[in-house]
């Protein structure tokens, strides 16, 4: 009895506020190295994998990563004159430089077991100065945020889950709105789209950087499909997510809020613009 | 006799029983195979319950559960009071369970690992956008599958290493 309203009453706190955060990482603290022992067997048999693969194998892969390396850095030489130019623009209009994001690289060891959620367990955590709210990318594109950090461990919730939303900006023409998940894999849905908003088949949405947990300019994903009933308020628009959310063994923590909080870079380009033509 | 033998091997059957349940498949598998995943712990918990019922108790269960909870990433609370009550309901019926058969267990683990999933999936729906669905009935059917095999192991190791 006194072990039910106990429980009843952690479970109106946990739900309400974040007060149980201490509680919940030390608990996660403990249970996290059964995450790493469930995780083990497939580990070892990459490690397998990789020290038994054979000599063909690896020179394929090496021609593979070569030519891969050489298309990247093609489009690197462009991205070092662009990225220049941005900044020489940017100052004509006198707003700051935005500092590039640093990343953390942590590796996928283990996924919550919830046919519901989509949370994975990642091997940095607070001894790593992973922190809540923190931005999760991987090669492709966002891939989630920390929702929960323990000392040597943390989670991450996807932005698939059906309590996920991200502030996100068609790239084509800065259309804001929010990508929210839906518990479905391959699919993000965006949230009051106007049937009037100009957005296609195939526009790719990036973070708006817009209410300062994410920094601006990651994919997010693909818009797949656009469904206007002139009967409705809203446009159906559905995206296909740009991370590779199933495959990803590796993810990148952005440190990026804690350097320099978007909500003021917001204001500044707008100020001195409106000064410009003197 | 020392009367608190074996406590580790409950312990150890417990990490046991978390570690299965968070055991991940191949990712190619398919979605719905995680839904067959058998209630480990609810299995494991009833079983020490059933046997050893003045070593397992309510607040056993109850920490027990606050560990799941960590585990799954479920609101603070939820399997903590599921194990309570679980330990409560096994705790008051236990001479009878221990007189049914096999088959007959099997359908009371059917209607207790339902209830913990039903109070899961409604705890998951208060917290955040879950969604309530008919869903919860297939881990109970898988749980109630594994029972006779969870029985025997748990029973061969009680008296292999004679937990008391």
């Amino acid at each position: 009895m006194a072990l039910a309203i106990v429980s009843s009453l952690l479970l109106t706190i946990d739900v309400n506020s974040r007060l149980l955060q201490p509680m919940r990482s030390v608990l996660a603290t403990i249970v996290s190295p059964i995450y790493i022992i469930a995780e083990s067997p497939y580990q070892v048999s990459r490690e397998a994998r990789a020290t038994l693969s054979t000599r063909e194998s690896l020179t394929a892969e090496n021609a593979k990563l070569e030519q891969r390396n050489l298309e990247l850095s093609t489009v690197a030489q462009q991205f070092v004159a662009l990225r220049e130019e941005n900044t020489r623009l940017r100052q004509l209009l006198g707003s700051r430089r935005r500092l590039g994001a640093e990343v953390l690289v942590a590796e996928l060891i283990g996924v919550v077991p919830s046919p519901n959620t989509y949370q994975v367990e990642i091997d940095k955590g607070a001894e790593d100065g992973v922190f809540i709210g923190q931005a999760v990318i991987d090669a492709e594109g966002l891939f989630g945020q920390v929702v929960e950090v323990a000392r040597f461990s943390s989670r991450v919730m996807l932005v698939i889950d059906a309590a996920h939303a991200v502030p996100v900006q068609v790239n084509r023409n800065d259309f804001r709105s929010i990508a929210a998940g839906t518990g479905r894999t391959d699919r993000l849905e965006l949230e009051y789209v106007p049937v009037t908003a100009d957005i296609r088949v195939g526009d790719l949405l990036v973070t708006s950087g817009l209410g300062g947990h994410f920094p601006r300019g990651y994919p997010v994903g693909e818009v797949t499909a656009v469904v206007v009933d002139p009967t409705m308020t809203y446009a159906q628009v559905t995206a296909k997510p740009s991370a590779a959310l199933d495959r990803s063994r590796h993810v990148l923590l952005v440190y990026y809020a804690k350097t320099e909080p978007p909500k003021q870079d917001e204001p500044a380009p707008a100020e001195p613009a409106a000064e410009d033509p003197k | 006799m020392n009367p608190t033998r074996g406590g580790w091997v409950i312990l150890l059957t417990i990490v046991l029983a978390m570690l299965l349940a968070v055991v991940h498949l191949p990712a190619d598998a398919p979605v719905w195979l995680g839904w067959l995943r058998p209630s480990w712990l609810v299995l494991v918990v009833f079983y020490w319950v059933m046997a050893l019922p003045q070593r397992f108790g309510m607040i056993s269960a109850w920490i027990t559960g606050l560990l799941v909870d960590a585990l799954y990433a479920d609101p603070l609370g939820v399997n903590g009071f599921c194990l309570a009550a679980l330990t409560y309901v096994t705790w008051s019926f236990y001479e009878r369970f221990r007189m049914y058969s096999v088959a007959q267990q099997g359908v009371v683990v059917f209607l207790l690992v339902l209830g913990t999933e039903i109070v899961r999936m409604c705890a998951q729906w208060l917290s955040r956008d879950g969604t309530l669905s008919f869903w919860v009935f297939v881990p109970a059917v898988a749980s109630t599958v594994a029972w006779p095999l969870v029985a025997t192991v748990l029973r061969r190791v009680r008296l292999q290493f004679s937990v008391e």
